[in-house]
Order: structure tokens, then sequence, then C-alpha cells
């Protein structure tokens, strides 16, 4: 089935490196000498300062930092929004001039099309590059019955509930079979049980699809129920300060939280984030 | 009894039952404006000259419903015809050309920093000002009428057009791009998408700006038309035909208003009850 899938997966949108030196090739997504400053009033932001990241095929990472820190523009420039001023992003070996579809992005809002319904929504990147045949659009009906939104293709964004607006998006992210996700404080603006929902719905996803995560949050507990790895990041310059390894067996679930060992590993983080 | 419909608040059944009441409440106002017009007519006024009544006016309406006016003219269904033809084509022209131009500044900020002041000062121009000029460059047959309302509805447009486009957020122009949509889709199926509901909201205003420079453009040496019917039967002291005349540029107004509130709602799913 994974196998399979990874054949139907869509040319990634980077141009071929020609030999060139720089990004390990067999990194799903690595960044290598990475900065960006913006300009506001004639006065410079150093946004991203020297950023090395090197993520495996498979990998759930976590961008760990209080605002400001520069977390979004770094997930923003792997999804090729955002040119680098200094340094590379390449995914999958190629590199990223621009977004594609082997990187879909998640953001703090849905950002549904409110003129479309939910399974229009999950249509609209299959339809963009003039696919609509019968077989896409029973998967988009397999994806939303995935989600569990099969009661609600026809509704309109604005009908949704605040957690079936994430999940038509990220149904509709998945609908391209993008081999990494870059996911922006995804859950922020969620109730505190409906984000637990969905971080659950999130690591069940992720083991079966075998997908590369990136993901930025502010919220140290979410960060260390999902990752793999967590970067610790500061601002002024931003930069990555710390990178946490974690050891939590998975599959992780909701009693997880409350093991002595979470506990402590959730504290080493904030320590941690609080030194940096 | 009262209390009734007050306790049994949710959802559903008490908009509805606020809608069909504010209805009531408008189609009541509109009858007693005509019964106050009527009695303010026949026995405050009693001078049809000045004021005719509603039920004279609507009486003089119908009779030139089927009579020409002037007699080697056009009934008033002819002459709503011929003014409904200008009133469309030129603001059928002003919208095109509005939202081409209003696209253009909200894609290039250059472009914008050059049309802004002339769509600032070309605004607040009342349509009249314009009649001589027109003649002169183009002439007294249907270019310069159909130029005229046109030129009032191009600045309403490019503003409306230009601030829905403005309006949609960056995110969800990334979104679309990240899913996989090109530059040029995005533009057409999101970014023009998202505004227009905006753009008819101008086309709204417009389309009632170019009602109220009909009676300027058919200034114009027109031989036909509602606005020549008002200015000739003005001459005349036809009061009640005045009246007729401007009671229908009031229908076909509110006609097309409803023609496109109804393009709205199909367009914003958010309006939809």
């Amino acid at each position: 089935m994974g196998v399979s899938q990874h054949e139907n997966r869509q040319q990634p949108a980077v141009s071929d490196q020609s030999g060139a030196p720089g990004p390990m090739t067999n990194a799903a997504v690595s960044v290598s000498g990475l900065s960006k400053t913006f300009w506001r009033d004639g006065r410079p932001t150093n946004a991203l300062h020297d950023i090395h990241l090197a993520i495996a095929p498979g990998e759930f990472v976590c961008l760990l930092g209080p605002s400001g820190c520069g977390k979004s523009t770094l997930l923003h420039i792997v999804a090729g929004f955002i040119p680098p001023d200094d340094g590379q992003v390449a995914a999958h070996g190629g590199l990223v001039t621009g977004p594609g579809v082997d990187r879909c992005v998640l953001f703090q809002s849905p950002t549904l099309f409110p003129w479309l319904t939910s399974r229009d929504n999950v249509l609209f990147g299959p339809r963009s590059r003039g696919m609509d045949d019968e077989e896409t659009r029973s998967r988009a009906d397999a994806l939303l019955a995935t989600v569990g939104l099969a009661d609600f293709k026809d509704h309109y964004p604005h009908q949704l509930s605040g957690g079936m607006r994430h999940r038509a998006a990220l149904a509709r992210a998945l609908i391209n079979r993008p081999r990494i996700l870059l996911m922006d404080e995804p859950f922020a603006a969620l109730d505190a049980i409906t984000r637990e929902q969905m971080q659950n719905f999130l690591l069940d996803l992720w083991q079966r699809e075998q997908m590369t995560v990136l993901f930025v949050t502010h919220d140290v507990e979410e960060a260390a129920l999902l990752s793999d790895r967590v970067c610790i990041m500061s601002p002024r310059p931003g930069r990555i300060v710390d990178i946490v390894d974690i050891e939590l067996a998975r599959p992780r679930d909701e009693a997880l939280r409350d093991t002595a060992e979470f506990v402590a590993l959730r504290h080493e983080l904030r320590e941690r984030l609080a030194g940096a | 009894m009262s209390t009734g419909s007050t306790t049994e608040a949710p959802g559903v059944l008490r908009s509805s039952s606020g809608t069909s009441r504010h209805w009531m409440i408008s189609i009541a106002s509109v009858i007693g404006g005509l019964i106050v017009w009527q009695l303010a007519a026949a026995f405050v006024i009693r001078d049809p000259v000045l004021l005719p009544t509603p039920i004279e006016t609507v009486r003089v309406l119908i009779r030139y419903l089927t009579t020409p006016y002037p007699s080697a003219g056009e009934t008033l269904i002819g002459h709503a015809l011929i003014s409904l033809g200008r009133v469309i084509g030129g603001f059928a022209i002003g919208s095109f050309i509005g939202i081409a131009i209003g696209a253009m500044m909200a894609g290039f900020r250059s472009f914008r920093a050059v049309v802004d002041p002339f769509i600032e000062i070309t605004r607040p121009l009342p349509p009249l000002a314009f009649v001589p000029v027109l003649i002169v460059w183009f002439g007294i047959g249907e270019a310069p009428k159909i130029i005229l309302i046109a030129a009032g509805v191009v600045p309403v447009m490019a503003i409306s057009t230009a601030a829905g486009l403005d309006a949609i957020p960056r995110e969800m122009l990334n979104c679309a791009r990240c899913l996989g949509a090109s530059e040029w889709y995005t533009m057409i199926h999101v970014r023009i998408r998202a505004a227009m509901p905006q753009i008819i909201t101008g086309m709204r205003l417009s389309m009632g700006l170019s009602w109220t420079s009909i009676v300027a453009v058919e200034m114009i040496a027109a031989t036909a038309g509602l606005g020549f019917v008002i200015l000739q039967a003005g001459q005349f002291l036809d009061t009640g035909l005045i009246f007729a005349g401007i009671l229908i540029i009031a229908l076909l107004g509110l006609g097309l208003d409803a023609c496109l509130r109804r393009l709205q709602r199909h367009l914003d799913p958010t309006m939809k009850p």
C-alpha cells in the first residue's frame, strides 16, 4: 500500500540540483546555512540566522519557540512561499524554488475556500491541475470519510465546527499525497478538547501514511507528545539553539500525557526553552 | 399569548418569522407613504400641476403604455426599453473597464499610484458637467450617452474591485499555491472568486448610479427614453407624466438590483438561509 502510493505521488516542484554541492540527498527536508532578514521602515529584523536542519523521511519534527523566533518564517521558506536571503532548502534532494504539491502546508486557520463545499474544497488541488476524473472524486469521498466528514461533504465551511474545518483542510492537503506536511501552529486556535482530538488524529494519520512532518508550535506539551525530535528556537536572531530527541514509545495515546516519563520530559523541554 | 413568540427562541423559527415581520413593516411603510401622498395631493395642495395624486400618476402611466408620447414617438414601454438599453450598455462597458482597472490596481502598486488620483478626481464630478464636452467629442448619437453612463461606473467598479481583491488573506493564496494551483488559476479561481461578493456590491452601487445619470444622458439631443420623456413633460407642465416616468425608473432600478442581489446570494454561501 505504502509503496504503491509512492509511485503515484506528484513530481515535486523543485529544480534539479545538477551536482551542485549542498544538501544531503537522502533527507526529506534539508536546510543549510539559511538566513532571512526582514526590513521594515528601513530597520532590519534578523528573522533567521544560519539555520541548519536535516529531517529524515518519515520523521516528525517540531519547531518549538516563543512568538517572534522565526519558526513560522522557517516553515514558510521550506514551503517555498518566501525565498531565503542566504542558504538553501531541499526537499527529497531537489532544491526548493517555490510552492509544490510534495510539500503541503496547514495553517493556524483552516483557510478553506468559503464558497466551496467540503468536497469541492478537497477536490480543489486536483481540479486546479485538470484532474477531475471519477477516481479522484471517489478518493475525495474516501478521504472525507477518513477525517469523519462523510455526512458533511456538501456543507459549506461556515456550517462546520472548528475541528471539522481543520479535518476538512487536512483531507484537502492529503488528496495530493504530499510526502511532507508542513504545519504552522495548526491547532493553536482550537479549544483544549478539540485540540487533543486533533493531535491524536494527526498521530494516527502520520503513522498510517508515513509522511514527514515539520510542525511549528509554541506549546511544550504538544511538541513532546507529537515529535521524534524537537528543535528549540530562540529569537533575535532566530536560530535553533537546542535539539531534543523524544524517546517516548509509539504509538502514543491519551494515557501517555499523565505518565511520569511524559511529565518529566515536558519539564525538561520547558527548562531548555527557558534557558534558550 | 404575546410571550409565546419570544420564549420559543431557537434558531430558524424566530429568524424566519423575524424576516416576514420586516417584510410586513416595509410593505406597510410603502402603503402609508402612498396614502400620505394621496391625501396631501388631493386635499392640501389640490393642484395636479404642482403634485398629481398617486392614482392619477398610475392612470397616466397606464394610458401612455399604449399611447405614443409625443404623438409621433414611442409608448412608455418603448421609452423604457431604450433607456434600459443605454443603462445596461453603459453599465456593462463601465463594469468591464472598471473591474480590469481595479484588478490592475490590486496587482501592481505603481499602477495604483498612477490611476488613483484620476479616480479620486472623477468620482465626485456630476455627469451633467460632461454633457457639452461629450457632444463636442462624440456627437449626438448613442455613443456619448453610453460613454457618460460608463464613465460614472468605472471609478466605482475600480475601487470596489481593488478593495475586494486587497481583502483576501495572503494565507488563502499561499494555500492555493501549495495545493498545486498555478498563479493564473489562483488569480481566477481564488482571488477573483473571493472578491466576487464585493465586486457585486460595487455593481449594485453603480447600477443605481447609472439610473441617476439617465436624465443627464438623455439631455444629449435624445428623441426617446425615460429621461427624454421627463424633460419633455416638464416643458409642458405635464406633471403626471413626469411622475409616471420617475415611477418606471424606480421600478426598473429595483428590478435590476433584485437580480444583482440574487446573484450575490448565489455566489456567497454564507448569505444562504
